[in-house]
């Protein structure tokens, strides 16, 4: 489920995102993020070599809702 | 001469209007004089009026949160309405303080005394013993509370202003109407992101040091407070952060005392990752270094903290992350998270700058772990 809150103007709307990173080649993804995810979290396979990546962030970006 | 006699003709010969008119003036002028405050008075009732009514529909709207989550997330035995009802008003008499000397004790004790009958009561409420469950339950009934407080004291100044019919007491509210409603609407927002299991804005110092924490043995330090001994550039570091994913803010004053005092560490300095409320005008993620106990809420961990240095004569540095109240305590904004990296070389300057090769330093990420593990 994608999570999204009222922005400070209340006319953008916040989406929440996780950061998964890769720990040995540093690829990094970016995906919605999912209830259960923390950072430090073993999250899935790098797209790049294959190891677990690691939720390194989440964060919440402004979007403004197309009139 | 003639001019004059016009003049005076006009005058004479003026219509009724213009006598209405000086005497509709002359009217407003007695009202405003006689009548102004009483006027001004009911604008005043008139507008707190609306805004004690949006505090209702907030505080309700977060009792309502709070139940739901009780019910359907943390799976609650019986219907926890009363219950919750009952937590809603429940006190906190803080220590008397005509006698200062050992007040801080005294604080400390009421307010542990607190925290562990709201975590015992919510333990017993749900039918499960999921950490981060039962700590989100209890940061929704206390932004519930926090906000039923906030209405019953409008609601006080309000009636008694009506009551008293006094003018100062009700502009005085009105002015603050516009503050009060911010701060009850950012407690409020508060609630979506503790029920998501988001990380929040004051969470940056623990993301901070969740990343030095990685991959290292851990070991409870104090309540609900973790450390981890690391290595940086031949120092070594004893980095601490509240015990995360769940919404805890630990206890890193004792966790300090405990280090320096019992554990024998001899550190060159302690430096503290904290959230920082911004000013109007600074932006959100900006970083300022400075010195002193980082650390907000009552002042009890800020003593202990301030305590432990002084009597070990260690240095104390800070690190904040500006952001505002509403930043603070909703999900962390990109600006704030992106503020971790700048933050990590700030923390890796400070301990080159101000401590030598086998010196050994305190990290300590203070603020709420809600969805930062380490």
């Amino acid at each position: 489920m994608m999570s999204s809150v009222p922005g400070p103007d209340k006319k953008t709307k916040l989406l929440v995102y996780t950061i998964e990173e890769c720990p040995v080649c540093g690829q990094k993804t970016k995906r919605a993020f999912a209830v259960g995810d923390y950072v430090t979290k073993d999250s899935s396979k790098c797209p790049k070599c294959s190891n677990v990546t690691r939720v390194s962030l989440v964060y919440a970006e402004g979007v403004k809702p197309s009139s | 001469m003639l001019t004059i006699s016009s003049a005076v003709l006009q005058v004479s010969t003026s219509d009724i209007t213009t006598y209405l008119y000086i005497a509709f003036f002359g009217l407003l002028f007695i009202v405003q004089f006689a009548f102004g405050t009483r006027l001004q008075s009911y604008f005043a009732i008139n507008e707190i009026g609306r805004g004690l009514n949006k505090l209702k529909v907030m505080k309700d709207k977060a009792r309502k949160d709070a139940i739901d989550y009780l019910v359907n997330v943390g799976k609650a035995s019986n219907d926890p309405t009363q219950r919750v009802d009952q937590f809603l008003d429940y006190v906190t008499i803080m220590p008397v303080d005509i006698d200062p000397s050992g007040l801080v004790g005294k604080i400390d004790h009421v307010v542990t005394t607190n925290n562990d009958r709201v975590r015992t009561e919510v333990g017993a409420l749900l039918n499960q013993t999921n950490p981060v469950t039962i700590s989100i339950s209890e940061n929704l009934l206390e932004v519930a509370t926090s906000l039923n407080q906030i209405h019953k004291i409008v609601r006080h100044f309000y009636l008694l202003g009506k009551k008293t019919n006094s003018y100062f007491t009700l502009v005085q509210l009105q002015m603050l109407m516009p503050m009060i409603i911010q701060e009850a609407d950012a407690l409020l927002n508060a609630t979506d992101s503790f029920k998501m299991g988001e990380p929040v804005g004051d969470g940056i110092g623990p993301v901070v040091v969740s990343r030095l924490m990685a991959g290292k043995e851990k070991r409870v330090i104090a309540k609900d407070t973790m450390m981890a001994v690391t290595e940086y550039k031949g120092r070594k570091l004893y980095v601490l952060k509240a015990d995360g994913p769940m919404a805890y803010v630990g206890q890193p004053g004792v966790a300090i005392q405990k280090i320096v005092g019992d554990m024998g560490v001899k550190p060159s300095a302690i430096v503290m990752i904290d959230a920082a409320l911004k000013l109007e005008g600074e932006k959100t993620g900006e970083i300022a270094e400075g010195v002193g106990a980082a650390i907000g809420g009552i002042g009890v961990e800020k003593f202990q903290i301030e305590e432990a240095a002084t009597k070990a004569k260690v240095p104390l540095y800070a690190i904040l992350v500006k952001q505002s109240l509403i930043e603070a305590i909703t999900v962390m904004r990109k600006e704030i998270a992106e503020a971790a990296d700048r933050v990590t070389e700030v923390l890796n300057r400070v301990i080159e700058e101000k401590t030598k090769e086998g010196d050994e330093v305190v990290v300590a990420g203070i603020g709420n772990t809600l969805g930062v593990a380490q």
